[in-house]
C-alpha cells in the first residue's frame, strides 16, 4: 500500500544521516587503525566504551537499518535455517543472518569486534544473542546482570541492587583494561558523562516541545533521531544536532506551526516501531492523528531518575550509571509504568494510546493487556493494541492493522464530538 | 499444629527452601496443571508467551490453596519478573517476594545473592513474626542434604532399568510439595523397595537423557515411555538439578546456600548457558545413553536459543539428538507421536 508522508520533517533531522555516517566511518576507521571495538546491546553503558577509547558498534542499530532497506526478512530466514526458532527475536536473527552472509555495514552487517558487551537489563535475548555470537566468532563476552525491580521492591533492596551493578561496572572496566590494554581514566569518564547527560537532557527538551499544540515534531524526526542516543552518548557531534533540532522545533512552536498541518488527535505509541514499514505511521497522519510521544524513543534519554542529579553524573559517573541502569521506561514495573503513563498522557495532552504487541519483544509486551485495561477502565483513555514485529515483516498484517487503526480513529472522532 | 505453606514459583530451582523451612513454613513448589484451560490468563498475557508460565499464572489467578500464605517467585527468565507484577496486582496472597537469583555465578553475584537471601529472611521474619537463626538454617541444610542424597541414590535405579523415569519424576515432584520429614520417610521406603526390585522386563528399552524447559507433567514422561524410552538421566529442575550436589554444612549458611545454587549444574537462563551443554555431554557419556531428547515448552526462549548449539555439538559427538517444542496441554502430546516414533526407530 502506498502511503504519502503528511508531516514536515525538521531540516535538522536531515543532518542525522551525516552524523550516523560519521559513526559508521568511525567504526571503519577503528578497524583500519586496529583500535579496540565492542559490540554492545542497548541499555549497556556505552559511555564507558567511549571513555576507554573503545569504538562501540550496536548491532540493534544495524538490524533496524537492514529492516528499513527491506533486507531483514532474508537475514531472519538464514538464521532460521540454522535452527533458530521462528519465535525468537527478529533483531537477533537479522544480525545473525547478516553476519552469516558477511553483509556490508550499510546493509546491516557488523564486523568481528574485540569483545562483546551485553546486559539483561532490557531482555534476556541480549545476553543469549551475544553469547551465541561470541561463541561463533570466538570473542570474549561480558554481561552485566541487572536485578529486576518489581512492584514491591523496597529501598533496602534498591540499595544493594545499585551496589551490585556498580561492582559489575568496575569489574567491566577491569575486563576492558585486560582486553585492550587501555587504562581507565576518570577525568575522561567524567567528560564523556557530561556530554551524555547534555545529550539526554536535550532529547528531553525536544520531547517537551511536543507538549505544544500543534506538535512541532513527528515520528519522522524521533524514530531516526533517537539513534545517536544509543550509538554516540558521550560525543559532542550529536549534541550539536539535537541543538539544531530543538532550535528549529522551538521556532515552529513560536509560530504555531505543527509537523502535521491539521493535527486533531494526539497519540502515544508504546513499543518498538516496525522498522520495515515506518511509512505506515503516515496512515495515522492521513486521519489527522499525530504521535506526540513514544516511550521507546524517550526512554533512551536515560536521565529520568530524579535521584540521579547532574552533580552525581559529573562527579560519580560510575555510581550514576549503575543507578540509571535500574530505572528507565523500558524496565519499569507495572505500577510505575501505569503511573508514568498517566503523567505523560496528562502532560502531553494525549487522546489515545497505540500499543505494539511486538512478537519479538516479550518483556515489553508482558503487561500491555493490564496497562490497556487499567488506562481504559480507570482513566477512560482509549487504547489500541496492534500485533506485529519490529523487524520481521512476515508477522505484520498490514490490512488487519489498517482496519484496526481506522476503527480506533472512529472511536477518537466520536469522543471529540461529545 | 497446622503449618502454613509458601508457594514457590521457580523454573530453575534456585529458591533456598532451607530458609523457608527455618521460618517454620513448608515450601510447596507450584507446578502447572496441563488440564487447565487458559480462561483468565489470556486477559493478562499474550498467547505467544511461555506456555508454562502462563499456566502457572492461570492457576494463581484462579486461586491457590488456602493454606498457601505466600509466594516466592525466583528470577529465571524475563517472564518471571514481569509476571510477578501481575501476581502482585491481581492475586490476593499476603506474602509476596521476588528473589533476584543472579544471572552470573561469579563472586560479585555470590555477594549479591547472599544479600537477596538476607532480605528474604528479614521479610519472612517481619511478616510471619518468626525468628530465622543461622542455627535453624544449618539444621534445615542437613535435612535437605539428606533428601538430596536419597534422591541421588534412587535416581541411579533408572540407569539400572529398575525404576521407570516417570515414577522417579513423580517422586521428585512429590518431595517438592510435601513436608520434608515425611518426604524422607517416603524416600527411605522407596529405596528399600528398589534394592530388592527386579529390572523392568523389556529388552527394547532405549536409554535416554532428557533435557529442556520445566517439564512438570509426569504424564508426559509416561507418554515418552510408550516409545520404549527409558529416561536414565536428566538435567531437569524436576530431576537432577534438585539434588545433584549438596550444600556445604559448615560455615556461614547463607554463603553455603548461595554457593550451592550458583555451583550446581547450570540452567539455560544463566550465563554462559552453553555450559549446560557440557554438563549434559558428560552425563550422556557417563550414562552411555542412546539418545538425547531436548524438550522446549512452546515460546521458552532460553531453550530455543540453546538448541542450535546443542544440536551442532551432539551431531559432532555422534549422539542422536531430538528437539521438540510442546504446548502445555495433554491433547497436544498426540501431535508428537510421529516424531518420537521416528526417533525411537532411529535408535
Amino acid at each position: 500500500m502506498e502511503i504519502k508522508n503528511n508531516t514536515k520533517i525538521l531540516n535538522a533531522t536531515i543532518g542525522l544521516k551525516t552524523i550516523m555516517g560519521r559513526h559508521f566511518l568511525a567504526i571503519e576507521q577503528a578497524f583500519r587503525d586496529n583500535k579496540p571495538t565492542a559490540w554492545a546491546t542497548s541499555g549497556t553503558p556505552i559511555e564507558l566504551l567511549y571513555a576507554m577509547n573503545v569504538q562501540p558498534i550496536l548491532p540493534e542499530n544495524s538490524a533496524t537499518m537492514a529492516a528499513a532497506q527491506k533486507l531483514s526478512k532474508n537475514y531472519i530466514e538464514l538464521a532460521e535455517e540454522k535452527g533458530f526458532s521462528y519465535d525468537l527475536c527478529s533483531y537477533f536473527k537479522t544480525n545473525f543472518g547478516a553476519v552469516q552472509c558477511n553483509a556490508d555495514m550499510s546493509k546491516g552487517g557488523t564486523r568481528k569486534p574485540t569483545f562483546l558487551l551485553s546486559s539483561d537489563v532490557i531482555c534476556d535475548t541480549h545476553v543469549n544473542w551475544f553469547q551465541t555470537q561470541a561463541e561463533r566468532m570466538n570473542v570474549p563476552h561480558y554481561t552485566i546482570d541487572v536485578p529486576h525491580i518489581v512492584g514491591n521492591t523496597n529501598q533496602r533492596q534498591y540499595n544493594y541492587y545499585k551496589k551490585y551493578v556498580e561492582e559489575q561496572l568496575w569489574d567491566l572496566i577491569a575486563f576492558i583494561e585486560e582486553q585492550t590494554g587501555i587504562e581507565f581514566n576518570m577525568e575522561r569518564a567524567k567528560e564523556i558523562a557530561k556530554n551524555s547527560f547534555d545529550l539526554g537532557m536535550l532529547w528531553q527538551d525536544i520531547f517537551n516541545l511536543r507538549k505544544n499544540i500543534p506538535c512541532p515534531i513527528s515520528t519522522r524526526d524521533t524514530f531516526g533521531g533517537l539513534f545517536p542516543l544509543f550509538t554516540m552518548p558521550g560525543l559532542k557531534a550529536p549534541i550539536r544536532l539535537y541543538n539544531r533540532m530543538y532550535k528549529e522545533a522551538n521556532e515552529r512552536v513560536e509560530k504555531g506551526i505543527g509537523a502535521l498541518e491539521n493535527e486533531i488527535y494526539r497519540l502515544m505509541f508504546e513499543g518498538i516501531p516496525f522498522w520495515f514499514s515506518l511509512r505506515f505511521f503516515s496512515l495515522l497522519e492521513k486521519h489527522s492523528a499525530m504521535i506526540v510521544y513514544e516511550t521507546y524513543t524517550y526512554s533512551f534519554s536515560k536521565y529520568m531518575n530524579p535521584r540521579v542529579t547532574k552533580e552525581k553524573v559529573l562527579n560519580e559517573p560510575i555510581k550514576a550509571m549503575s543507578e540509571l541502569m535500574l530505572s528507565f521506561w523500558y524496565i519499569y514495573d507495572l505500577e510505575t509504568r501505569i503511573k508514568k503513563y498517566i503523567e505523560t498522557i496528562d502532560e502531553w495532552k494525549i487522546d489515545g494510546v497505540i500499543m505494539h504487541n511486538n512478537y519479538s519483544c516479550r518483556p515489553n509486551s508482558c503487561g500491555l493487556y493490564d496497562l490497556k485495561r487499567i488506562l481504559q477502565e480507570n482513566y477512560d483513555i482509549p487504547c489500541l493494541i496492534i500485533d506485529g514485529d519490529m523487524n520481521d515483516p512476515r508477522k505484520f498484517n498490514e490490512i488487519q492493522i489498517t482496519n484496526q487503526i481506522e476503527s480506533f480513529i472512529e472511536v477518537l472522532e466520536n469522543r471529540k464530538r461529545k | 499444629m497446622k503449618v502454613n505453606k509458601i508457594g514457590v514459583i521457580d523454573a530453575g530451582v534456585e529458591t533456598p527452601e532451607e530458609i523457608i523451612l527455618a521460618a517454620d513454613l513448608i515450601p510447596v513448589r507450584i507446578f502447572g496443571d496441563p488440564n487447565l484451560s487458559n480462561k483468565i490468563v489470556n486477559e493478562h498475557i499474550p498467547s505467544n508467551h511461555c506456555v508454562w508460565s502462563r499456566n502457572i499464572l492461570e492457576l494463581g489467578l484462579r486461586g491457590l490453596s488456602h493454606d498457601i500464605k505466600g509466594i516466592i517467585t525466583t528470577h529465571g527468565c524475563d517472564c518471571t519478573n514481569r509476571q510477578f507484577d501481575i501476581w502482585l496486582t491481581y492475586i490476593d496472597i499476603g506474602f509476596k517476594f521476588f528473589l533476584n537469583s543472579p544471572l552470573k555465578t561469579d563472586k560479585i553475584a555470590l555477594r549479591f545473592f547472599i544479600n537477596d537471601m538476607s532480605e528474604l529472611i528479614q521479610q519472612l521474619e517481619d511478616y510471619f513474626k518468626v525468628s530465622i537463626s543461622d542455627e535453624k538454617i544449618k539444621n534445615k541444610i542437613i535435612l535437605m542434604n539428606k533428601i538430596r542424597l536419597l534422591l541421588k541414590k534412587i535416581s541411579q535405579y533408572r540407569k539400572k532399568m529398575i525404576l521407570k523415569g516417570s515414577d522417579f519424576h513423580t517422586l521428585v515432584k512429590l518431595v517438592q510439595t510435601i513436608e520434608k520429614n515425611k518426604a524422607i520417610k517416603i524416600l527411605e521406603q522407596k529405596l528399600m523397595k528398589l534394592e530388592i526390585q527386579e529390572p523392568i522386563e523389556n529388552s527394547n528399552l532405549k536409554k535416554i537423557l532428557l533435557t529442556g524447559s520445566v517439564i512438570d507433567d509426569s504424564e508426559f514422561i509416561r507418554f515418552l515411555e510408550k516409545f520404549n524410552f527409558q529416561i536414565v538421566i536428566d538435567d531437569l529442575c524436576v530431576g537432577t538439578r534438585y539434588f545433584w550436589i549438596t550444600v556445604n554444612e559448615k560455615g556461614n549458611p547463607l554463603e553455603a546456600l548461595a554457593n550451592y545454587h550458583l555451583q550446581k549444574p547450570i540452567y539455560s537462563t544463566k550465563v554462559p548457558s552453553h555450559n549446560r551443554y557440557y554438563f549434559i555431554e558428560n552425563l550422556a557419556k557417563k550414562y552411555k545413553v542412546d539418545g538425547v531428547i531436548n524438550v522446549a515448552q512452546k515460546f521458552c526462549e532460553s531453550i530455543l536459543y540453546d538448541h542450535p548449539f546443542m544440536k551442532k555439538n551432539f551431531k559432532e559427538l555422534g549422539i542422536p539428538y531430538l528437539f521438540i517444542e510442546k504446548e502445555y496441554n495433554r491433547e497436544s502430546y498426540q501431535q508428537l507421536v510421529t516424531r518420537f516414533a521416528a526417533f525411537s526407530e532411529l535408535l
